[in-house]
């Protein structure tokens, strides 16, 4: 098993999850968010994030707005929609739930010789 | 030293170095190739743009003077990331977002198999995207995959239904980039007929007249066969079969690439039809690695798909399970896969069923339009004028070929995928058919206008009254001969209505025999000739075209089988009544061939034609090849005392052959045979017997026969004799002998 590939699945799985929470917290432009993300040590390119985005809009999850800036063109500016902030909610139970139990069953000291492939089962 | 140019890029003028706009430009198309087939392609790579605008702007800032070079460019690119790198990061995730995906995302599989798998795709699809996905799992065309799908549907008896149905219901869906670098499409500038061959020479990167010469090869080499055909004669047609059926599916090949295959029309298509990075080095390299990964991939495909079925089964169990504990998630999930199931057996089920209501529809619409180019040489009968025909070549072409043309062009567009940005060609399609409704309605009228009214001749037959009070109905023929037409073919006696050779006239047999009684002593004959027309006068013109000439010969009244109208008089649904008065007391036969006779009576008009029978309405009912009596009651079967089913019986058993030219008759049954041979212009007749059957020798013969002295009866077999007398006679013989 290649351990880059299970490391980008782990990664991948979260980063949605992360990219709404920080539109959840407040209005965002994409740069933001790399940026945001980049501190906390999460790396995403850019031409990987703004398909991301238009999918979550296209799918009603996510909304924009644009606005002026001194700098450049106008920017888009992302929030949640209700049914953006729900989904939310679902994953931010999944990911409670799932971080408890990967929490419990390391400390627990369990061998994990096939990780997370059963992961929702 | 390195040129500078300005360019307009999102709206802002940005002076920028050539190379790195040449990279710029590379970078921008790399992106519409890998977005291709992305839902918000537009979006996507205008936000790209937008994004590095600003920081061109950014960067212009910060160097008022300068301009963006192409280290700006590289290091900007990296920031984003090329397309290679998104693969790299997150391509998985481009699974479905929307709800309605949410539930059939199947397992585990789809994250502990990120890349390789089988899935179908929900982006790019014509039924339930099965042969997209494999299209994907293989890296070619989905294009090439759906020909050979389509191939082993038509090929093997539906068993491709079946296979993409179990794919449809085992494999998970999901939303794929599109992995070809390469497409095949057909290149429309460089093309002789379609731009087949040239976009199949851009797709394996060979000189376009590579597949030129082979698609055209078998022409020259039935050319050339033709030219030489005496040298190779000896080889039995070997360049006929071989190359004859090879140039055929190359044809039919070329025909399917040509509907299937969509042209290349924007610049994004362009470039996916040249594609990158592939030559015929690197086609070699694919195969040879792909040779090696066919074992491997094709066992994996294998367990691949074993381990769906197994997890697809698995989730039933669960389901049943979870009816029971009322279990949460998992039992959602697996529920979702068996609506899965389902739906999809449901949307096959129904796919199927409006597939064969369109294929019908289609074949009916064929069936039209071939018999209506099948019964075109008939309009020259019928129409007359300069609207009636255009309306015909309006309903043609319009009313009937519209419709198949537009089926012709959904299908096509359907399998390839193409979608009309504007329903232009709808609107076209619909306008022509209402025309060519308009046409149908306006020819309709003017034809029904032609039949409205009913005109009659009468006509009466002078005859001779028959010798032995007998009189006898039969057919004759008529000089010329007439083709029967082939669609209303279902047997091939039938030649009415027929055409002439040259297609001049047409043989009509709308005739009917009336038997009535005579009021007096003698047997009369008459016909009545009957058409329509606009106005009855025209219409009484029209049936005084007709020619029916009766012939008699003494007790043989002989009909024509027929009667001809020519392109001039028009088909105005002529008649024939020919009304046969038979005096009292005596008889009268119809021979069977008047059966073949048709009577069929074309009325647009309100008013009835009631009247038409009406002077010979004492008419009586008659069956073909029975000998019936005039009787003040009516017709009166001669032979009532026979056993109706015995005589029947033997009427089907003795079989009549005709030897038109000499006026030869031979009748036989079993081994028994007697020749009639008519001799002395219809006078005298010779009679041949080979038969076992008594013949009654007896005073009914001799009292009927005219020259009952030169006939000699002999009932034994191998011994012939002549017998000589009238017609009457010699037909009342054959009664009695077979009685």
């Amino acid at each position: 098993m290649n351990i880059e590939n299970t490391q980008s699945q782990m990664r991948k799985g979260v980063l949605e999850f992360c990219i709404l929470s920080i539109i959840k917290r407040a209005e965002a432009y994409p740069s933001d968010i790399i940026e945001e993300m980049k501190k906390a040590n999460l790396h995403i390119l850019e031409g990987t994030l703004y398909p991301l985005l238009t999918r979550l809009k296209n799918a009603d999850l996510l909304t924009y707005r644009w606005v002026e800036s001194q700098s450049g063109p106008p920017r888009k500016y992302f929030s949640l929609t209700d049914k953006g902030a729900e989904f939310y909610k679902e994953l931010e139970a999944t990911w409670n739930e799932l971080a408890n139990a990967v929490q419990q069953i390391t400390q627990n000291g369990q061998l994990l010789t096939e990780p997370f492939t059963n992961f929702n089962q | 030293m390195k040129k500078v140019i300005n360019i307009n890029f999102q709206g802002r003028v940005i002076p920028i170095e050539e190379s790195a706009y040449e990279e710029l430009k590379k970078y921008t198309d790399s992106l519409h190739r890998y977005f291709a087939r992305e839902e918000g392609k537009e979006e996507i790579i205008n936000d790209i743009e937008n994004r590095i605008a600003e920081l061109f702007i950014e960067r212009l800032k910060n160097n008022p003077a300068g301009c963006i070079t192409d280290a700006d460019i590289n290091s900007i690119v990296s920031s984003i990331g090329r397309p290679e790198d998104f693969d790299a990061d997150l391509n998985d995730s481009n699974e479905s977002y929307s709800s309605k995906d949410a539930g059939s995302k199947a397992g585990s599989s789809a994250y502990s198999e990120p890349r390789g798998s089988l899935f179908r795709n929900e982006n790019d699809k014509v039924l339930g995207g099965v042969c997209s996905g494999l299209a994907h799992y293989l890296k070619i065309d989905p294009t090439v995959v759906r020909i050979l799908f389509a191939l082993i549907t038509f090929g093997g008896f539906g068993s491709g239904v079946l296979l993409y149905i179990i794919l449809w219901i085992v494999l998970p869906a999901k939303q794929m980039q599109f992995n070809v670098r390469r497409r095949l499409y057909r290149n429309p500038d460089d093309k002789v007929i379609g731009g087949v061959c040239s976009g199949i020479s851009s797709y394996f990167n060979i000189g376009v007249w590579i597949p030129r010469v082979i698609f055209t090869l078998p022409f020259f080499i039935g050319i050339i066969g033709n030219i030489f055909g005496n040298r190779w004669g000896h080889w039995d047609g070997f360049p006929d079969v071989v190359f004859g059926s090879f140039g055929g599916t190359l044809i039919v090949t070329y025909l399917i690439l040509w509907m299937v295959v969509p042209f290349a029309n924007t610049a994004t298509e362009k470039l996916e039809m040249r594609g990158e990075k592939i030559d015929l080095e690197s086609i070699k390299n694919t195969v040879q690695g792909e040779m090696q990964g066919v074992k491997g991939r094709a066992e994996k495909a294998g367990s691949d798909f074993k381990e769906r079925a197994q997890e697809w089964g698995e989730e039933v169990r669960e389901r049943s399970q979870a009816f029971a504990s009322q279990a949460g998630p998992v039992a959602r999930r697996a529920g979702s896969s068996i609506g899965h199931a389902v739906g999809v057996l449901f949307k096959a089920f129904f796919l199927f069923i409006a597939g064969m209501i369109a294929f019908g529809l289609l074949i009916g619409l064929m069936a039209l339009i071939f018999s209506g180019v099948g019964v075109f040489p008939l309009k020259a009968f019928v129409l007359e004028g300069f609207w009636q025909n255009a309306m015909a070549w309006g309903t043609l072409i319009l009313f009937l070929g519209v419709p198949i043309i537009a089926t012709v062009i959904w299908l096509i567009r359907r399998i390839s995928g193409v979608k009309s940005k504007n329903n232009y060609l709808g609107y076209a399609f619909g306008s022509l058919w209402i025309i060519g409704w308009v046409c149908v309605i306006t020819l309709g009228g003017l034809i029904s206008r032609d039949f409205k009214r009913t005109g009659y001749v009468d006509e009466k037959i002078s005859i001779m009254q028959p010798t032995g009070a007998r009189m006898l109905v039969d057919v004759g023929d008529l000089p010329g001969k007439y083709y029967g037409m082939v669609w209303f073919d279902d047997d091939h006696d039938n030649d009415f209505p027929g055409l002439s050779k040259d297609e001049d006239s047409m043989l009509l047999n709308t005739v009917r025999i009336k038997v009535v009684r005579s009021k007096d002593d003698l047997y009369h004959v008459y016909q009545r000739k009957l058409a329509r027309g606009n106005s009855p006068a025209i219409a009484e013109q029209t049936a005084s075209e007709v020619s029916f000439p009766v012939r008699q010969v003494d007790s043989l009244l002989i009909l024509p089988k027929g009667f001809t109208i020519s392109k001039e008089s028009k088909f105005r649904n002529q008649q024939v009544l020919v009304v046969i008065e038979v005096p009292v007391g005596k008889a009268i036969r119809l021979d069977h061939s008047l059966n073949r006779f048709d009577w069929f009576s074309i009325n647009t008009g309100r008013r009835r034609f009631d009247d038409e029978f009406d002077d010979w309405d004492n008419s009586y009912s008659w069956m073909s090849d029975t000998w019936y009596v005039m009787t003040e009651n009516g017709l009166d079967r001669m032979y009532k005392d026979d056993n109706n089913d015995n005589e029947d019986d033997r009427n089907s058993e003795w079989k009549l052959e005709k030897n038109k030219e000499g006026g030869q008759y031979r009748y036989h049954k079993d081994g028994d045979t007697i020749d009639i041979k008519i001799k002395d212009k219809d006078t005298t007749v010779n009679i041949k017997l080979k038969t076992s059957v008594e013949i009654n020798d007896d005073s009914e013969n001799e009292k009927e026969g005219e020259d009952a002295t030169a006939m000699e009866v002999m009932p034994e077999k191998k011994e012939q004799k002549s017998y000589r007398g009238s017609m009457i006679s010699v037909m009342d013989l054959i009664k009695v002998g077979t009685r």
